[in-house]
């Protein structure tokens, strides 16, 4: 257990001093954060009320999407798994470490979008905070396996960088944190519902904490860790 | 002397080309033994097999003790400091670390830097002291030197010798003839996926090397000669420039470099 604990703790330590990922899960989608904030609730005041799960959507995706893959190509597309392989280390050391500490990265951000959200924006908090942190952590976690699928399953980082915007980009405009998803034609709100951005959105809403918003996100999940265990399988044996 | 490595009828194909083609050889506990081929002729592969980091379709391997390896090409994430990835690797491992070898490697001396900072020579270093952490018995160097100024191959090489004198054993996998023929206590030839010679340095002179070379530098200049029969030749030399009052400033007589004979045990095994 030590060497496990003391692979989370290095893990953590390495992504301080990567500045990729300080960028997308912190700076980045506070910048947004800060701009977007300003401009949707002079816009339409009323998303003072969801103003908080629309960000953090943002902020989570982008962490899980175009954060995390990179860091899992510099160790399972490289030479590194080998000497892991070599050395007695197993292969999904690296990436449950990389989970754990950028789940840790962006509740960390979440937390701070939450603290200046009322602040700046005079938006309106969680009405529940522990079903709403519950909610957070569930889809952060969600989110962060489906960055594992992309990060294990591409090869190089000039692919991935295309491969991430198709994931990233539908659960930025289908998710219903631009606009509300009822204005969206049917198609695209049906192509929305694949992401789990949109169940997260509405499982970190008030009332939210459903199963009828949960159950897709326990399957993506559950679809997760055997697709990422066959990956590491692969990985393995090559 | 016990086996600290055998190997018996080991094949290896990827899809239908045969890379390993019944390989047997032994290695003993205690010894320095090369492994050497031309490019593809299946060394890393039957290195690769006998670390355990290959599948192999078919025939027997038998590892006694506990093996460090260090790979040609290795990495480790770009901002991780040395000693964290020491760190990291004995705990994994549950073994104390080392001061001592730490020191020989002179990891603390750039305990400080990250692994995208380090040079060439430190990333072998960092990536030698990985293989050691777990204090094997049996050591796979791949490539050790490659690409190492001077001062550091023979830093390396002098490690080398103070682990075998430590009682391990270590598999060198070299391109560099004058690193084999230096520390090797025996070699091995892989061709086509055979063995084609496994013994001594000498022992594989004996076999390929029946030529001498003469080198001769005098007034006039250098030349080298070949012949089957020293004795005659360098009778007959040395008197003919006595004859022609030609004065010889210096003579040695060897029976070719290490790299000569393996290329021509390759050369010979290939027809």
């Amino acid at each position: 257990m030590s060497g496990f604990l003391y692979g989370v703790a290095l893990q953590w330590k390495l992504d301080m001093r990567s500045r990729s990922l300080l960028v997308t899960c912190y700076i980045v989608p506070l910048i947004f954060f800060l701009l977007m904030g300003g401009i949707f609730t002079s816009v339409m005041p009323e998303m003072k009320s969801t103003l908080i799960q629309s960000m953090i959507v943002m902020s989570v995706s982008m962490g899980a999407f175009i954060g995390l893959p990179p860091s899992l190509i510099e160790t399972y597309g490289s030479d590194i798994k080998k000497v892991y392989a070599a050395n007695g280390v197993p292969l999904y050391l690296g990436l449950v470490t990389m989970f754990i500490s950028t789940f840790v990265h962006l509740m960390i951000a979440c937390f701070i979008i939450v603290l200046l959200s009322p602040v700046l924006f005079d938006a309106f908090l969680p009405v529940n905070f522990t079903r709403f942190f519950c909610a957070l952590a569930v889809y952060i976690i969600v989110s962060l396996s489906v960055g594992c699928i992309l990060g294990l399953s591409v090869k190089n980082q000039a692919k991935l960088t295309m491969i991430a915007q198709l994931v990233f980009l539908p659960s930025i405009m289908l998710s219903g944190i631009m606009f509300p998803i009822g204005l969206l034609p049917d198609f695209l709100e049906s192509i929305g519902r694949i992401f789990p951005a949109f169940w997260g959105y509405r499982l970190m809403l008030d009332n939210g904490f459903t199963l009828e918003n949960l159950w897709y996100l326990a399957l993506v999940f559950c679809a997760a860790v055997i697709v990422c265990g066959i990956l590491l399988k692969k990985q393995g044996s090559q | 002397m016990s086996a600290a490595i055998q190997v018996r009828k080991l094949t290896k194909s990827y899809g239908g080309h045969t890379v390993l083609n019944g390989l047997d050889f032994r290695i003993e506990s205690g010894e320095i033994f090369a492994l050497l081929g031309v490019n593809g002729a299946g060394k890393t592969t039957a290195l690769e097999c006998i670390e355990g980091l290959r599948k192999y379709d078919g025939g027997e391997i038998c590892v006694n003790g506990k093996t460090g390896i260090q790979l040609q090409s290795s990495s480790l994430p770009a901002h991780i400091k040395p000693i964290e990835a020491v760190k990291l690797f004995a705990k994994w491992n549950k073994v104390q670390i080392n001061s001592s070898m730490l020191d020989a490697l002179g990891i603390n001396e750039i305990e400080k830097k990250q692994y995208i900072q380090l040079s060439t020579g430190q990333k072998r270093r960092l990536h030698l002291a990985l293989a050691l952490i777990g204090d094997p018995d049996i050591i796979f160097l791949d490539e050790l030197t490659a690409g190492l100024d001077v001062e550091g191959r023979l830093a390396l090489h002098e490690l080398i010798r103070r682990l075998k004198s430590q009682g391990k054993t270590i598999v060198l996998a070299s391109h560099d003839m004058s690193e084999v023929e230096t520390l090797c206590d025996r070699i091995a030839i892989l061709n086509g996926g055979k063995i084609v010679f496994c013994g001594t340095a000498s022992e594989l002179t004996d076999k390929v090397g029946k030529k001498y070379f003469i080198h001769i530098k005098t007034q006039n200049g250098d030349s080298t000669l070949e012949t089957d029969n020293i004795e005659d030749t360098l009778l007959s030399i040395l008197g003919e420039l006595k004859r022609e009052n030609i004065h010889v400033l210096d003579i040695k007589v060897d029976r070719g470099t290490l790299e000569q004979h393996f290329i021509e045990m390759a050369r010979r095994t290939e027809k």
